[in-house]
């Protein structure tokens, strides 16, 4: 007789980035099954859902309400570090934990949060890396109005800074905004040698969409002169941006090969979050953050995506860093690197080895 | 355009959490290490090699002034007052070892990366403060001798231009006008003193 354990599914199933929240709940629903129908498996996991809406201020709520009404200590869920920041009193107090499968910006390392996709270290760091020397410098920062634009813009500045380049524009729009003309008339007038894109969601299709058209009329915004670039895009959105996102390049632990397994890294990540998880609680179905920031100490785990480890400092999965670029529905992997380990305070960054030669200087 | 000064980079950084074996120091320890801290507990005092750390956190509770290797207020680094009670004594206390951030006990999972920066900051705007302020008093103390230095140039005629000299000597030496005052004041000196010994 397998034990049953329940644990909380907190993904929006309609809103403005319903393609990214759709793809972790099926990795994370996945997995369950998966794990289910394994008969060596010693438990068998019950999903509670619940739909936050795209909400932000339902996330904690109903994370509350999973506690409350249901044996589960796990959820997986969150997209937004909105909704994430939000949920972390609720988990504190309940003692639960939450299994996040989204990029994020970073300077977090709560013990009741396992951060099981990129930090910026495993994103931005490289993907600066790769698109200074290549196209130049000089960025344009755009970002939804939100803690992920904010604070990925704010570490873009300094890396820009780092290799000598410019800022030349840092622009928000509010989540679901897609009135882009301004950003495109900006864009226009200062002619940046790469765009830096944390719009969501439906903001980030309008923006691909009109870019595309600016790049029609001029070549030095097609995007082999000046790419998008982009930390959170996969597969996951590849449908509502079609053609438009063409040759552009995001950074990410995972792009899809042909066949594959997962069809994006959300779904790869919710996937790997649900494995680890059942991993620990088969051993030990009460265990709590206290026992698994032992067994994260202790071992590297076995999932469909690879081994992984978690630093049991930060709580912070190691990750492959790929960069993809955009081609007829999938991404094209232009630069691969194993194993990167989660710095997620950026503590061990270092910009002459990030970007080949330190920075000349003017002295005034 | 402007921007205001970097989040600095604290990897490596050194912290020293004066505070008596607690879950509040494990707590703390943790958040530094995840930050990319050495973390260095210590109970009752702090050892000397305190004094090359970055930062230290310490136990406004129970703490007293002998446990510190420098005297009330003139600690070298940013510090961070762990308090428990709220008594006023206590926070009286903290205040006299010029507590730069504090954080509240119980700490949780969270916290400490803004006392560090908020500690950093203040400490170095302190720090700064205190170099102008010592550099504007010893101007001020030297009011005198830039009188004694004109007196000099002067010789009894225009005070203005004995003054205008004065400036322009700063100027060709490369220092300021009151470090010329006092070389004058110097040179005027010796050539007294000369002029003394030759009538002894």
């Amino acid at each position: 007789m397998k034990r049953r354990i329940e644990i909380g599914i907190l993904y929006s199933r309609s809103g403005s980035y319903q393609l990214v929240s759709d793809a972790c709940r099926l990795g994370a629903m996945r997995a369950i099954a998966d794990i289910n129908a394994d008969r060596a498996q010693t438990i068998e996991l019950v999903p509670v859902e619940r739909d936050p809406q795209s909400n932000a201020d339902r996330y904690a709520t109903l994370c509350e309400d999973i506690f409350r009404t249901s044996g589960a200590r796990h959820v997986v869920g969150c997209i937004t570090s909105w909704s994430r920041k939000e949920t972390i009193p609720v988990l504190e107090k309940a003692g639960g934990m939450l299994w996040y499968a989204c990029p994020y910006e970073g300077f977090e390392a709560n013990e009741h949060v396992v951060y099981m996709h990129a930090c910026p270290n495993q994103h931005l760091v490289p993907l600066m890396a790769h698109v200074a020397p290549r196209f130049g410098a000089n960025g344009f920062l755009l970002g939804s109005n939100y803690i992920w634009g904010w604070e990925m813009n704010r570490v873009a500045r300094d890396l820009i800074a780092d290799t000598g380049g410019k800022v030349l524009g840092e622009r928000y729009l509010r989540i679901g905004e897609t009135d882009v003309s301004r950003l495109i008339g900006e864009i226009r007038v200062t002619r940046p040698n790469f765009i830096l894109n944390n719009l969501i969601g439906t903001s980030s299709y309008a923006f691909l969409s009109a870019y595309r058209e600016l790049g029609r009329e001029d070549a030095a915004f097609k995007p082999d002169a000046c790419p998008v670039i982009s930390c959170n895009l996969t597969e996951a959105e590849l449908s509502a941006i079609g053609e438009t996102g063409k040759g552009h390049l995001s950074a990410g632990p995972y792009f899809a090969p042909r066949p594959a397994a997962f069809a994006s890294s959300f779904e790869a990540s919710a996937y790997a979050s649900v494995q680890v998880m059942a991993d620990v609680l088969s051993g030990n179905p009460d265990a709590g953050p206290a026992e698994f920031s032992k067994a994260f100490a202790e071992r590297r785990f076995a999932t469909r995506l690879g081994p992984i480890a978690i630093d049991p400092n930060t709580q912070h999965a190691t990750l492959p860093v790929l960069i993809g670029r955009i081609a007829d529905g999938f991404f094209e992997v232009v630069s691969r690197e194993e194993g990167v380990a989660p710095d997620p305070y950026l503590s061990r960054y270092d910009p002459a080895k990030t970007f080949g030669r330190p920075r000349l200087r003017v002295v005034s | 355009m402007s921007r205001a000064a970097r989040i600095p980079n604290l990897g490596g950084a050194k912290a020293f959490v004066l505070h008596r074996p607690h879950l509040t120091v494990q707590a703390i320890t943790r958040q530094l290490s995840a930050i990319g801290l050495e973390a260095v507990e210590c109970w009752p005092h702090l050892p000397a090699e305190a004094l090359a750390a970055d930062f230290v956190f310490f136990d406004a509770d129970l703490g007293f002034d002998e446990q510190f290797p420098w005297k009330p207020g003139e600690a070298p680094m940013p510090l961070v007052a762990l308090i428990g009670s709220e008594a006023p004594g206590r926070i009286e206390w903290a205040l006299s070892h010029k507590a730069d951030a504090q954080l509240l006990k119980p700490v949780g999972t969270a916290g400490v990366y803004s006392a560090l920066l908020i500690a950093r900051q203040s400490f170095e705007a302190r720090k700064r403060l205190a170099g102008e302020i010592e550099s504007l008093r010893q101007r001020i103390g030297e009011r005198q001798t830039i009188v004694r230095a004109v007196a000099a140039l002067s010789k009894g005629g225009d005070d203005d231009r004995a003054y205008a000299q004065l400036r322009s000597l700063a100027m060709s030496w490369q220092i300021s006008v009151e470090e010329a005052a006092r070389r004058i004041v110097a040179m005027a000196q010796a050539e007294d003193g000369d002029d003394q010994s030759h009538r002894a």
